[in-house]
């Protein structure tokens, strides 16, 4: 299980039928983006099955029992963590690294 | 699960008798700064999926589940889905191949 943060949403309509009726979400691990510049990793996609937004901090469990041809899944969206020492790039309010900056719409 | 980009196709005539009849695909792990990992994977193909086509890519256990040929199976990384889009923070859409991106997002 790792915290992540979820960073966008994937659509599929050619796919595994296990993988009908669920939302998937993009999420990158939150210790991914401690180091300004580093290359980035490739994000995980996880089945949320409880409602998580783009931008939320979540708990992502990895690892299936092979009933299922998914692997990943948001348990949890985090209200807060304790973490003595995590860099700022945990922070819920973090700037966004490789994102746009104020890149919504109005 | 992550997401790939299909690169290409491999063949393998002399190979282990578990993986007979299976499509292999040659794929790269998308990056939020591009499609541009180092890394190469080879995975089944179970959903149709084509060169230059995003794609579902699923590991382990959930992977020989797919493949449908029982936990024997000599193989462990799997495409179970064709992306049609994704939207990730910041207003940036990306589609099922990297022609179809686009940014919704604020003026440049």
């Amino acid at each position: 299980m790792f915290l992540g943060r979820v960073i966008g949403e994937v659509w599929a309509t050619q796919k595994n039928p296990d993988l009908n009726g669920l939302r998937l979400l993009v999420i990158e691990a939150l210790d991914e983006r401690s180091d300004p510049g580093a290359p980035k990793v490739t994000p995980v996609v996880a089945a949320d099955p409880i409602g998580a937004g783009i931008g939320e901090q979540v708990l992502v469990a990895c690892g299936g029992d092979g009933d299922y041809a998914y692997e990943a899944a948001v348990v949890g969206i985090v209200d807060d963590f304790d973490v003595p020492g995590a860099p700022d790039s945990w922070r819920a309010d973090a700037p966004r690294l490789g994102a746009t900056p104020e890149g919504g719409r109005a | 699960m992550h997401i790939c980009t299909v690169i290409g196709n491999v063949w393998a005539t002399q190979k282990e008798a578990t993986l007979g009849g299976l499509r292999l695909l040659v794929v790269r792990p998308f990056t939020t700064d591009g499609d541009g990992s180092a890394e190469t994977m080879v995975a089944v193909d179970t959903v149709s999926a084509g060169v230059g086509e995003r794609v579902l890519v699923v590991h382990g256990r959930a992977a020989r589940h797919a493949i449908g040929k029982g936990h024997d199976i000599g193989f462990q990384t799997a495409i179970v889905g064709v992306i049609d889009s994704m939207e990730l923070e910041g207003g940036r859409i990306v589609g099922q191949t990297a022609e179809n991106d686009r940014s919704t997002g604020g003026a440049n």
